[in-house]
């Protein structure tokens, strides 16, 4: 990079707001996902001003540029596959409202996700969207991927608590989208650039609806011994349609791994477990947590349990939540999919899961959001071997094409990114594509936001990309 | 045929069939919008015509608007150019409804109720509880984006929407989203189409969630003499735990448009209403009855009411249209749909009836406690000026709601075409995301075929 670049930058920002030094730039090659790409400087903005110069340089210099919030994502959203400028909002991490009387929050795209349920938590309220990465993951990077988490299933993913936008867009200019209200008129901007991956625009400010907490939660653990039992009661309950506020399941292997390590209560020898919560006014909730109780025992479940207070609740989802990290203690790595199908189509899909894992000999975990067909098949291996990779990315691959074919989706909540954009054609036809080209050229016409993701380059057309060296273990959501 | 040769009309015949092209006067009339007739309709059969049609009429320079029941083009600024009414009505099935899956896939020209009474065979509905429902299609209220009092516990359509099929301004035929309930595979093209009034692509087919009709239903009503007193009794409810299905309050004038009706409700007309309905296990809506009624009392309601079992769905149909019902007592209304925080409620409302009283009229309001104002300006009874509102009256509205106290964002949904001067009336003073918008259009709609004119900021 030009390093008349990097003194305009300093110059702009100050000379600690700018990292150049190859150590440093390390830390900003990787993500959460198995991808690599260095970018040439990281960038330290503290405001929407700051960010519109920044760009404005960027264009003059003719230099890619990339968002970035904690690095927890899943595709390779906020790689600098491109090189170019990084431009990292961990100091743009300011609360700037609450406004508990409308339930509405604004904050800077640095807050992270569990900061802003903490900070009104002794008011009642949370935010909803509980990716698994909440911990430390940010606002901003959630509004990018548009995120879910397990309390998706009956509240919703990132774009359905966002009401409003402060962008910069490619060419400098900040402009405001939506607002606090739950409508404005015309066309739903908010729509578009929730989920566009920050190839659209980089958003410097974010108005949010916070939720009030439920009177009542009830925490249910309902244990299998087979499979098949299990992903048909998850059917059962779908088809019944109750919808609880989350319905996690982790199979046999992945439970193991979990109880050895977070001591969750999982009973060992069975077959799959599922992890169901049920929210509401105390008697909606008791009246959905005894149907479901119900229809599990009726589906051969050998046993439901009911947490009986807050810390066996939170021992259960820690048993959830940290399942990814289990994981890293039993193989040096693995690859985390996302694919999402049809709820009723969940049992031949198991199955055929297990068909590739047996196919290709590889181990495959299961734990994901059972309720609203968003698959996570953990897919382990040694990246020390590098015939094993090429046969994970071909599983991927193959879990991916079912997905397809039974009508679901390419991901559910990790994003397309650089990981899944060349299977884009899978689900959509170059007239669908090209229009999304149009309308990515409407916002950053010289491509220079966030290069090479979403949307497929043409090369390798209908695979996944092999990444050139995996990276670090993933954080799952 | 003012406009359109007859080599124009027999290439359109060429394309859908000759039965399904008409330039009868009848019909046009019936798909004018704001006073201007198109020169033929079409009645495309798929997406595959409607491409054919749409690359015709862009060489050809003609501008289409897509239709369906015909019930809201009133809504919008005043065409720049109106050739051709692509009437939908032909495209009219369910093509995918999963019920074990709660996922429902349509046509663009299938009509609510049609839809409503099949998803209910499986005891299952879609919270579009929206006005004109006996005629109103799919297409039509995606594109006009019509809000439900369902809204409260659903969303909008933005919301319980999976994806989309349409075709382009240039004819080509696309999608975006899915049918899965969870899916962040590329953009979300489909939520702009959302209240685009047809701007952007002509919407074929769309994809929703369904969802469970819950089993046992109340419904309940408080009255109160003033204003600050009924969005007490709505703060206090959703500071609560409660969450209802809907949570509407009327004041007086709407409340005797709503429930002064010949088979009349206990409801009190002359009040400020307050209408809340909760539903769940019947356990769950008898605590409803019994915490509502504690809160109501307690925020000073002049009365608290449970409604009925065979009064509900009349007290709900009544608030559902009450757009529709409003443009029958007074066809030339000024209906403003207003977006607007809770806390600004009783703020807003003051000044939108000091407005009403400075010009002479009638002010009727229905409010969505979740944050949209329905506010209709109509000539009083014995007004002899028959014009009811006037550009200067409607600068006034948008510029009250633009006070900081009130933070409102407004639009003229309905108003009578003589005051639709310029896009500004209806949408109000351009804003900078209006050139965001422009370059949206861009890309759907180069040559500018569908609807020109009757977007925001002239699009």
């Amino acid at each position: 990079m030009q390093p008349q670049l990097i003194r305009e930058l300093e110059a702009l920002l100050g000379p600690k707001a700018v990292l150049s030094s190859p150590e440093d730039l390390m830390l900003y090659e990787y993500d959460g996902s198995v991808e690599l790409g260095s970018p040439r400087c990281i960038v330290f903005p503290t405001s929407a001003r700051d960010v519109s110069q920044i760009v404005r340089l960027a264009n003059r210099y003719e230099t890619p540029i990339v968002g970035r919030g904690a690095g927890t994502g899943l595709s390779g959203g906020a790689i600098a596959r491109s090189g170019g400028i990084v431009i990292a909002f961990s100091r743009m991490n300011r609360i700037l409202e609450i406004d508990a009387a409308n339930l509405r929050a604004v904050v800077q795209p640095g807050v992270v996700n569990l900061d802003l349920s903490r900070a009104v938590e002794n008011l009642g309220l949370y935010f909803a969207p509980d990716p698994s990465s909440q911990k430390s993951c940010t606002i901003g990077g959630n509004v990018s991927e548009n995120s879910g988490g397990p309390h998706t299933l009956a509240y919703g993913v990132t774009s359905n608590h966002v009401t409003g936008l402060e962008l910069v867009l490619p060419d400098g200019e900040i402009v405001r989208i939506g607002g606090k209200t739950i409508e404005t008129s015309g066309y739903d901007l908010c729509g578009l650039l929730v989920g566009s991956e920050g190839t659209l625009s980089l958003v410097t400010e974010i108005t949010v609806r916070l939720m009030r907490k439920p009177e009542a939660v009830k925490t249910l653990l309902a244990v299998y011994d087979t499979l098949d039992d299990t992903t048909e009661y998850v059917v059962e309950i779908t088809v019944r349609a109750i919808t609880p506020a989350a319905c996690e399941m982790l199979d046999g292997f992945t439970l193991r791994a979990v109880e050895d390590y977070v001591h969750a209560g999982f009973p060992k020898d069975c077959a799959a477990v599922l992890l169901i919560e049920v929210e509401g006014l105390t008697e909606a909730a008791e009246a959905q947590a005894a149907e479901i109780t119900e229809v599990c025992r009726q589906h051969r479940a050998r046993e439901v349990r009911a947490a009986r207070n807050d810390q066996e609740r939170n021992l259960l989802w820690r048993g959830r939540k940290e399942a990814f990290g289990a994981m890293g203690r039993i193989s040096p790595m693995y690859y985390v999919q996302d694919g999402v199908i049809p709820r009723t189509r969940l049992p031949e899909t198991l199955r055929r899961i297990e068909e590739i894992s047996r196919k290709y000999d590889l181990q495959i975990g299961n734990i994901f959001h059972a309720g609203d067909g968003n698959l996570h098949p953990l897919i382990l291996f040694d990246e020390r071997d590098r015939a094993q990779f090429a046969r994970v990315v071909a599983a991927g691959g193959e879990i991916m094409r079912h997905c397809v074919e039974v009508g679901g989706a390419l991901t559910g909540e990790h994003g397309i990114g650089m990981e899944k954009n060349e299977l884009m054609p899978l689900i959509f036809t170059p007239d669908d594509l090209a229009l999304m080209e149009r309308v990515r050229a409407a916002f950053n016409p010289a491509g220079r936001l966030n290069p090479g993701k979403v949307l497929p380059m043409g090369k390798a057309c209908g695979e996944i990309r092999v990444p050139p060296t995996p990276a670090s273990a993933a954080i799952p959501t | 045929m003012s406009r359109l040769a007859q080599v124009s009309f027999t290439r359109l015949e060429e394309i859908a069939g000759a039965s399904h092209v008409s330039a009868d006067a009848a019909e046009i009339a019936a798909r004018e919008v704001c006073g201007v007739r198109p020169s033929v309709i079409v009645r495309p059969a798929d997406g595959a015509q409607i491409g054919e049609i749409l690359r015709f009429a862009a060489a050809e320079n003609l501008a289409v608007i897509p239709t369906g029941g015909g019930t809201k083009l009133g809504i919008g600024a005043l065409p720049a150019r109106y050739d051709i009414a692509l009437d939908l009505s032909r495209m009219n099935r369910v093509l995918a409804y999963d019920p074990q899956d709660l996922t429902l896939g349509v046509e663009a020209g299938v009509r609510i109720e049609d839809l409503l009474l099949t998803l209910a065979e499986k005891k299952q509905f879609l919270p579009l509880a929206v006005p004109f429902s006996d005629r109103a299609t799919i297409g039509g209220i995606v594109a006009a984006n019509l809000s439900s009092p369902l809204r409260h516990a659903y969303g909008a359509v933005r919301d319980f929407c999976l994806g989309m099929e349409f075709v382009t301004g240039e004819g080509t035929q696309a999608k975006s989203g899915g049918r899965v309930v969870k899916n962040v595979t590329g953009y979300d093209l489909h939520k702009l189409l959302i209240g685009s009034l047809g701007t952007l692509a002509v919407i074929t087919r769309v994809n929703f969630r369904t969802f469970p009709m819950p089993p046992a239903q109340g419904m309940f009503v408080a009255s109160y003499s003033t204003a600050e007193a009924a969005f007490e009794f709505c703060r206090a409810i959703s500071h609560s735990v409660l969450t209802p299905q809907t949570l509407e309050v009327a004041d007086p004038g709407a409340g005797r448009l709503l429930f002064h009706a010949e088979a009349a409700t206990r409801i009190m007309p002359t009040q400020w209403s307050v209408v809340i309905s909760a539903a769940g296990q019947p356990t769950v809506v008898d605590r409803y009855a019994r915490e509502l009624g504690r809160m109501a009392s307690a925020a000073k309601a002049a009365e608290f009411l449970p409604i009925g079992d065979s009064e509900q769905s009349f007290v709900f149909a009544r608030i559902r249209e009450f757009q529709g019902l409003l443009l029958e007592a007074a066809p030339d209304a000024a209906i403003f749909r207003i977006g607007v925080l809770p806390t600004a409620m009783p703020s807003l409302l003051k000044d939108l009836s000091e407005v009403a009283k400075r010009c002479g009229d009638g002010l009727a309001t229905l409010t969505r406690a979740s944050g949209i104002v329905y506010a209709a300006f109509f000539a009083q009874t014995g007004n002899e000026s028959p014009s009811v509102i006037t550009g200067n009256a409607v600068k006034e509205v948008f510029r009250v709601c633009t006070l900081p106290e009130n933070g409102a964002q407004a639009m003229l949904e309905w108003c009578p075409t003589e005051i639709k001067t310029s896009a500004d009336i209806v949408w109000g003073p351009s804003r900078r995301d209006f050139e965001v918008m422009r370059r949206v259009k861009q890309s759907f709609d180069p040559q500018n075929v569908l609807a020109p004119g009757r977007f925001a900021g002239g699009i």
